[in-house]
C-alpha cells in the first residue's frame, strides 16, 4: 500500500495450494500443489488453455472459491500473512485495499443499475475515511486517470451507456482506486478489439511505473505475457509445468507443451505452410492420467513419464516439471525406468519450491 | 520453422513449397468465383409512438466491392463493429441487402427465386464463430450433418449415414460418435461438426466467420491445419472473416482489411502485412503483441473509439483517429484506388504511409 511496505521479502508467496471442486462425479483437482512468489512491482504472467486452473489460482488468491469448490491446503501469503487463516471480514478489507481484481468480463461484473461512478467511489468509501463528496472526486479522477474522456458526465453513466473498451477502463478504475500493490488480471483484454488492448496495456504499464504494484496477469495470450511480463508461469492441467524468466520461456522454453504452445499459434512475422499442432486435448480433470499429465499429448514421451516427473532446475530460476534433461536428452537414470527406482530419481531430481 | 512445419505435416501426396501453396491459393490461373459489387446493407432505427418512423440507419456495410477467385482465400479483417460478419451474412443472403449486387459464377444470387437459390446453396456454405450455439443441441451428429444431404435429395438413410461417417473421418472426428449430441463434445470437436456439416454437400465456396475464434491455442491449429488440408482436397475457395490478423495471414492469399462499414485496403496478404496502405491497417498491426520478448514494434495508439456506424464522421471515416488526418480528410471521402500492383487503398496519403518499424527491446 505504501513505500514502507517495499524492499524485504516477496509481495505474494503461494504455497503449495490446493483448490479442489468436489462435484457429483468426482473430485476435480482444478489447483493442485502450485507455488510461486510475486515481487513488490513484478508482473507475473500466468499462461494456460481453458481449464488449466489460472483462473481457479487467482480466485484463490481473492479467496472467492465457492462451494463445491475449496481450497484444501497450503498457503497464500501476502506481505508475509497468510490469507487462508483470516476470516471472512477481514478479509473484505484486503480485497480492494491491497489487492484488485480486474476479471475478464466487464459487462456482467460491473452493477448494471448503478452509476460508474456510485460504485468506484462505493469502494473508495469503503477503504478510506473519505466523505461521499471526496469519494466522488476520487471517482472522476480516477476515470480521468485511465483515460476516459470527459470523465465528470461518464461518472453520472451507467455501465450499459459505455463501450466495451471503456467498461473494462471502469473496472480497471475501480481496482486500482484504492491503490492496491497487487493486481490481478485475470484475461483483462480478452474480450476488447486489439486497438483497444493496445491503449489498456499502455495504460497498465504506465500505472505499474508509477505505483510500483505488482500485477498478477493471467491469460493466454501469449504475445500479451511477452509484451507485459518479467516473469511467466505456464499451467498444465492444475499443475505448473514451467517458469521462467520472461526471455527464458519464450527463447529457450524446455518443457514440451511450453514448447509446443509456441509453435502452434499463426505468426504475423512468419509464414509456414502448416502449423504445428499438439496432438489430442486437454485430460478431462476426473479422469487425469497418472504420471506426467502431459505424457498422452507429448511427441517425446518415454516410458517413464508413467512416473510423476521431478520438478528440474535448469539454473537462473527456471524450472520445468519434466524428465528431460536441460539438454533435452533421456533423463540420467534412463528412459524405460519405472517403478521405485523412478520415483525415487523424481525426488532426488526435483528442487524444492521457491 | 517452416522447414521443420513441413517435415512434421502427415505427408501428403502433393507437397507444396510455401509459396507454390501460395500460388496454389492465389487462383490466379482462373476467373473471379464470387463478385461483390458495391453492397450495401443498412438496418433501419425506428421509433417514434407506433415504433414505425424512421430516425435514422446503422450503415453497417456501406458500399463494399470486392471479387474472390476461385481456390483462394480472401481473408477480411476488421474489429468490432466494421460490418465484416454482417457482409458474411448478405453474401449468404441470410439477410436481405439493402442495394447491390453479389455475382457467383455469373449468376445474380439477390435475383434468384426461391428455387435457385436453394440450389445455389449447395455450392455456397457457411462455418459460424460459436460451435456452442451454432449446432442443434437436440439433434445427433449424425442428422446435423446429414440434414442438407437429405434437403437436396439423398433421402436413403443407409446412403447418408455412409456419407455422414465419410465426412466425419474427413474433419478428424470419430466415426463411432455419429449418434452422439453436441454437448458431448469439446470446442474443437464441435468445430469440426460444423465443418463437416458445411463440407456434406461438397460446395465450392465457404464462408468462414470467425472459425476459430473460441479455441484454445493448440486447438485452433488443429483446426487451421484442417481447414487448409480440405481446401486442397476439394478445391474450396474461402472467404475467411475473423479479427485475429495473424490467423488470417496465415489462410489467406488476399486480405480486406474493414473499418466502419467501408472496406479501406485490399491486397496480397504477405504485401499487406510487410508494407501496409493505409494508416488504419498499419496501427491495426501495431497493435498485436508479438509473442517474442526480445522484439518490440512501432505502437500506434489510436485514440478513443469506434465512432457510431449510425452517424459515420465526414469524409474519410477513419480522420478522428487518423494519425496522419489532414484538411481534405474532413471533407472528401477517399476512393478505394490501386496505389500500385492491385494493391488498394482508401486513403488520400498512401502514398506516404511507412511501414512499420521494429525496435529492440530494452
Amino acid at each position: 500500500m505504501t513505500a514502507a511496505n517495499f524492499g524485504t521479502g516477496p509481495l505474494l508467496e503461494i504455497k503449495g495450494l490446493k483448490t479442489h471442486f468436489f462435484t457429483q462425479d468426482g473430485t476435480v483437482k482444478a489447483v493442485d500443489d502450485v507455488s510461486f512468489q510475486i515481487a513488490h512491482g513484478q508482473t507475473m504472467g500466468v499462461v494456460g488453455e481453458s481449464g488449466c486452473g489460472k483462473s481457479i489460482t487467482s480466485l484463490s488468491v481473492m479467496r472467492l472459491i465457492d462451494r463445491p469448490g475449496r481450497i484444501v491446503d497450503g498457503q497464500i501469503l501476502l506481505n508475509g500473512v497468510n490469507l487462508l487463516t483470516k476470516s471472512e471480514d477481514d478479509m473484505r478489507d484486503v480485497r480492494g485495499d491491497q489487492m484488485s481484481m480486474i476479471f475478464q468480463e466487464p459487462m456482467t461484473s460491473l452493477n448494471p443499475v448503478f452509476t460508474c461512478g456510485d460504485q468506484i467511489s462505493e469502494a473508495v468509501q469503503q477503504h478510506s475515511s473519505m466523505g461521499r463528496r471526496e469519494a466522488w472526486d476520487r471517482a472522476v479522477e480516477m476515470l480521468r486517470l485511465v483515460g476516459i474522456p470527459d470523465a465528470k458526465r461518464r461518472a453520472t453513466e451507467h455501465p450499459h451507456e459505455l463501450s466495451g473498451g471503456m467498461r473494462q477502463r471502469v473496472m480497471i478504475a475501480m481496482a486500482l482506486s484504492t491503490d492496491p500493490d497487487l493486481l490481478i488480471a485475470d484475461e483483462p483484454t480478452t474480450a476488447l478489439d486489439v486497438t483497444i488492448q493496445a491503449q489498456i496495456l499502455e495504460l497498465m504499464r504506465s500505472l505499474r511505473e508509477k505505483n510500483r504494484m505488482a500485477i498478477m496477469l493471467i491469460t493466454h495470450d501469449l504475445g500479451v505475457v511477452a509484451e507485459m511480463a518479467d516473469e511467466v508461469v505456464v499451467m498444465y492441467a492444475g499443475k505448473i509445468v514451467e517458469r521462467g524468466d520472461v526471455k527464458t520461456i519464450f527463447g529457450a522454453p524446455h518443457h514440451p507443451y511450453t514448447q509446443g504452445l509456441l509453435r502452434s499459434i499463426p505468426r504475423l512475422d512468419a509464414r509456414v505452410d502448416r502449423l504445428q499442432v499438439i496432438k489430442g486435448t486437454v485430460p478431462s480433470p476426473l479422469n487425469l492420467p497418472t504420471g506426467c499429465l502431459f505424457k498422452r499429448r507429448c511427441p517425446q514421451r518415454m516410458r517413464i513419464c508413467d512416473v510423476a516427473p521431478p520438478v528440474r532446475d535448469l539454473g537462473h530460476d527456471h524450472v520445468s516439471r519434466c524428465w528431460l534433461t536441460p539438454a533435452g536428452e533421456a533423463p540420467e537414470v534412463g528412459a524405460e525406468t519405472k517403478g521405485p527406482e523412478a520415483e525415487e530419481a523424481a525426488e532426488a531430481l526435483t528442487v524444492a519450491a521457491r | 520453422m517452416t522447414g521443420a512445419a513441413a517435415d512434421q505435416a502427415p505427408a501428403p501426396d502433393h507437397v507444396l513449397s510455401s509459396s507454390e501453396r501460395t500460388t496454389a491459393r492465389g487462383g490466379s490461373a482462373t476467373g473471379p468465383l464470387l463478385k461483390v459489387e458495391d453492397v450495401v446493407k443498412h438496418f433501419d432505427i425506428r421509433g417514434g409512438l407506433l415504433g414505425v418512423t424512421k430516425l435514422g440507419a446503422v450503415r453497417a456495410v456501406d458500399g463494399v466491392s470486392f471479387t474472390v477467385n476461385e481456390g483462394e482465400t480472401l481473408g477480411l479483417v476488421g474489429e468490432s463493429g466494421c460490418g465484416k460478419t454482417t457482409l458474411g451474412k448478405v453474401i449468404l443472403r441470410l439477410i436481405p441487402e439493402t442495394s447491390g449486387e453479389v455475382e457467383f459464377e455469373g449468376r445474380q444470387l439477390f435475383h434468384l427465386n426461391a428455387k435457385e437459390m436453394k440450389a445455389a446453396r449447395r455450392d455456397i456454405q457457411v462455418v459460424f464463430q460459436d460451435p456452442y450455439s451454432s449446432l442443434n443441441p437436440r439433434m445427433s451428429v449424425g442428422e446435423i450433418v446429414g440434414e442438407g444431404l437429405f434437403v437436396h435429395g439423398m433421402t436413403n438413410k443407409k446412403e447418408r449415414e455412409a456419407a455422414v461417417r465419410d465426412l466425419l473421418k474427413k474433419v478428424g472426428l470419430n466415426q463411432q460418435h455419429i449418434h452422439r449430441y453436441p454437448h458431448e463434445f469439446s470446442g474443437g470437436q464441435r468445430q469440426r461438426i460444423g465443418i463437416a456439416r458445411a463440407l456434406a454437400l461438397r460446395p465450392k465456396f465457404i464462408v468462414c466467420d470467425e472459425p476459430v475464434s473460441a479455441l484454445d491455442v493448440s486447438i485452433q491449429s488443429q483446426v487451421l491445419n484442417l481447414m487448409g488440408d480440405l481446401q486442397d482436397e476439394f478445391q474450396l475457395t474461402y472467404l475467411f472473416i475473423a479479427h485475429n490478423l495473424a490467423v488470417v495471414k496465415h489462410l489467406s492469399s488476399r486480405v480486406g482489411v474493414m473499418y466502419l462499414g467501408k472496406l479501406v485496403e485490399l491486397s496480397d496478404a504477405d504485401e499487406l502485412y510487410e508494407s501496409p496502405r493505409h494508416p488504419y491497417t498499419k496501427a491495426l498491426l501495431s497493435a498485436i503483441p508479438i509473442p517474442d520478448p526480445t522484439v518490440r514494434r512501432e505502437r500506434i495508439v489510436l485514440k478513443g473509439d469506434l465512432p457510431s456506424p449510425a452517424n459515420p464522421p465526414s469524409g474519410c471515416r477513419f480522420h478522428t483517429r487518423c494519425p496522419m488526418a489532414q484538411e481534405i480528410c474532413t471533407v472528401e471521402e477517399p476512393p478505394l484506388r490501386d496505389v500500385g500492383g492491385g494493391h488498394l487503398s482508401a486513403c488520400h496519403f498512401a502514398e506516404d504511409v511507412s511501414p512499420l518499424r521494429e525496435v529492440a527491446a530494452s
